[in-house]
């Protein structure tokens, strides 16, 4: 009975990693195949594996540039990643300790999660549109931070709070300012929290294609538009061989984080959630 | 305490350091509210952006007055509740039945969590393969075992395909989130409980569910907030469906603004909808502190 329910469990633990994952599993099969087999076998078993498509990719750079794409991603995600937690860390310091904006920056910045971003979106285009930030990697980096900013800021105020007062009471004593304490202090023991957070922080700015869709049109279209381009470019005659392995590619960076990382993003997920 | 006093005296500090993220939410936050306030009392096209002209409520009237509008927000509530009840149940099943296998070898979470860092964008892209009635392996098999595919995205099933969608993909974040709490709770408590000889569905009845009732109350609230303003699968899977029928509130005002060119109701039609935000969020809050 005992073995039953033990066998029980890991069927309803694959069965349930399988259907999760089924639109990657689908996808990543489906690039495995080659155009003649896409429209011959739609199974998951593919025949005749290969990688044409992967290499499609990259012979069409000129009408559809993935690299450039990708590129765009990297810099958006770390630059507004980096961003976010430039602005957090001294903020949950001053809050924590000083308790400046304990009860009407932190409150306001954990809402603006509950608030649908599509209300800021037609004024920051306006905006964007008047200082010639639309269309640049700065500014995408500018809205990653800020969709970022609750996430972080809730996993270092956390942070701050458990650094017991001590610490920073020593330094104080020895002349370090404020600035130096944040710097030295509590910094290197936060690190922890930073990386979990920077870690998820990325994959959510990575993600992110409302205001991507919005803000960008050439040069500084990030890899979920661009994905995204490349369907509705093709019109009915999409190739789907490669539109999957363009999906895959778009999708790697984030996949590999939650594969190798998980651990990180596991855990701000969870405190981000509960104390948020 | 003479420190603590040197820590009051440095108080300066304090604002020096919330002043960056207090000026930067200033500049994407409050200036934006303001231009949404202006703009949805004037006439204002994508020609006139810098003359706006004062119209009164006009762009208010006309949202109110637009059934597009009110047949997005009923889509964003009823798509909201439906996902958030289906993903909150099925989480909790899975974690407190898998919870055994979770404990003992932690890394089995990875694949579980892995639906979670795709974008949703891409996610809803992905689905345009998985669900084609040529090339989609989902149609393939429903018809090879039933030998009949039904149309996923046809008028009839697509509020029912994008339900199942958006729960398969953030269920994970349930069933973490729950799972953590599940194991969360004292061995001594359970021990104490266990004295009393309860059953496997008592002690789940009596013990473990009102324990994890706060969690699951944090859970479904954040699902609920994340899937009332959904956009990305569904703007990149159907875009506003067919006759509007998929148009969630974040879409319709994404098309009023993009596509009629109409900024003043577009933006009256985001002022509309932070109210209305701010009015679930002050009820939802209220209803889970009655019950906490």
């Amino acid at each position: 009975m005992k073995r039953a329910i033990a066998a029980l469990r890991w069927m309803v633990l694959i069965v349930a990693i399988m259907v999760l994952n089924a639109p990657v599993i689908i996808t990543l099969i489906t690039s495995f195949k080659s155009d003649a087999e896409i429209v011959s076998n739609a199974s998951l078993l593919v025949e005749a594996p290969t990688l044409v498509n992967y290499v499609h990719i990259f012979a069409m750079s000129d009408r559809f540039d993935i690299l450039h794409f990708l590129w765009n991603s990297v810099v958006e995600a770390s630059l507004g990643t980096a961003f976010a937690l430039a602005l957090s860390l001294p903020a949950a310091y001053g809050i924590v300790r000083f308790r400046v904006g304990l009860h009407w920056l932190f409150p306001q910045v954990v809402n603006q999660r509950a608030i649908p971003l599509i209300i800021f979106a037609i004024p920051l285009y306006l905006m964007y549109q008047a200082t010639g930030l639309l269309d640049t990697k700065l500014g995408m980096a500018i809205i990653v931070c800020w969709v970022n900013l609750p996430l972080v800021l809730v996993l270092l105020v956390n942070a701050v709070r458990d650094v017991p007062i001590e610490m920073d009471e020593a330094a104080r004593i020895d002349g370090a300012s404020s600035w130096t304490i944040v710097r030295l202090v509590i910094l290197p023991l936060v690190r922890q929290t930073i990386a979990s957070a920077a870690v998820l922080a990325f994959v959510y700015a990575w993600n992110e294609f409302l205001f991507s869709l919005i803000l960008t049109t050439r040069a500084a279209v990030p890899v979920t538009v661009g994905a995204s381009f490349f369907f509705s470019a093709s019109g009915g005659g999409v190739q789907w061989g490669v539109a999957a392995a363009v999906m895959m590619l778009s999708t790697l960076p984030p996949l590999l984080l939650g594969l190798f990382a998980y651990r990180h993003i596991g855990r701000s997920m969870t405190s981000g959630a509960i104390k948020g | 305490m003479a420190a603590a006093r040197r820590s009051l005296n440095s108080r300066r500090d304090g604002w020096f350091m919330v002043s960056p993220i207090t000026a930067f939410l200033i500049v994407v936050l409050a200036i934006p509210l303001v231009v949404d306030c202006i703009y949805a009392v004037s006439r204002v096209r994508f020609e006139t952006l810098r003359a706006p002209e004062f119209i009164g409520f006009g762009n208010f009237a006309k949202v109110l007055f637009d059934h597009e509008f009110w047949g997005a927000m009923l889509f964003s509530l009823r798509f909201g509740l439906l996902v958030t009840a289906a993903e909150v149940l099925l989480a909790l099943v899975l974690a407190i039945f898998l919870a055994p296998l979770l404990a003992k070898r932690s890394w089995l979470i990875a694949p579980l969590m892995l639906p979670m860092m795709v974008a949703p964008a891409l996610v809803g892209l992905m689905y345009r393969l998985a669900l084609h009635e040529f090339v989609g392996p989902i149609p393939y098999y429903f018809v090879l075992l039933t030998g009949d595919s039904p149309s996923f995205l046809g008028p009839d099933n697509v509020f029912w395909t994008l339900v199942t969608i958006e729960t398969l993909q953030w269920t994970p974040f349930a069933l973490l989130i729950l799972y953590t709490a599940y194991q969360s709770i004292a061995t001594d408590v359970r021990e104490a409980a266990e004295l009393d000889g309860p059953s496997t569905w008592q002690m789940l009845r009596y013990i473990e569910l009102p324990l994890m009732r706060p969690t699951i109350l944090a859970v479904g609230f954040i699902r609920f907030i994340d899937s009332f303003r959904v956009f990305d699968n569904v703007f990149t899977l159907t875009g506003s469906g067919a006759g509007g029928n998929t148009m969630s509130i974040s879409i319709y005002i994404y098309e009023v603004f993009f596509r009629r060119n109409d900024i003043g109701v577009a933006v009256a039609a985001s002022i509309v909808l932070l109210a209305v935000s701010f009015g679930l969020l002050t009820l939802l809050l209220r209803w889970s502190e009655r019950q906490a």
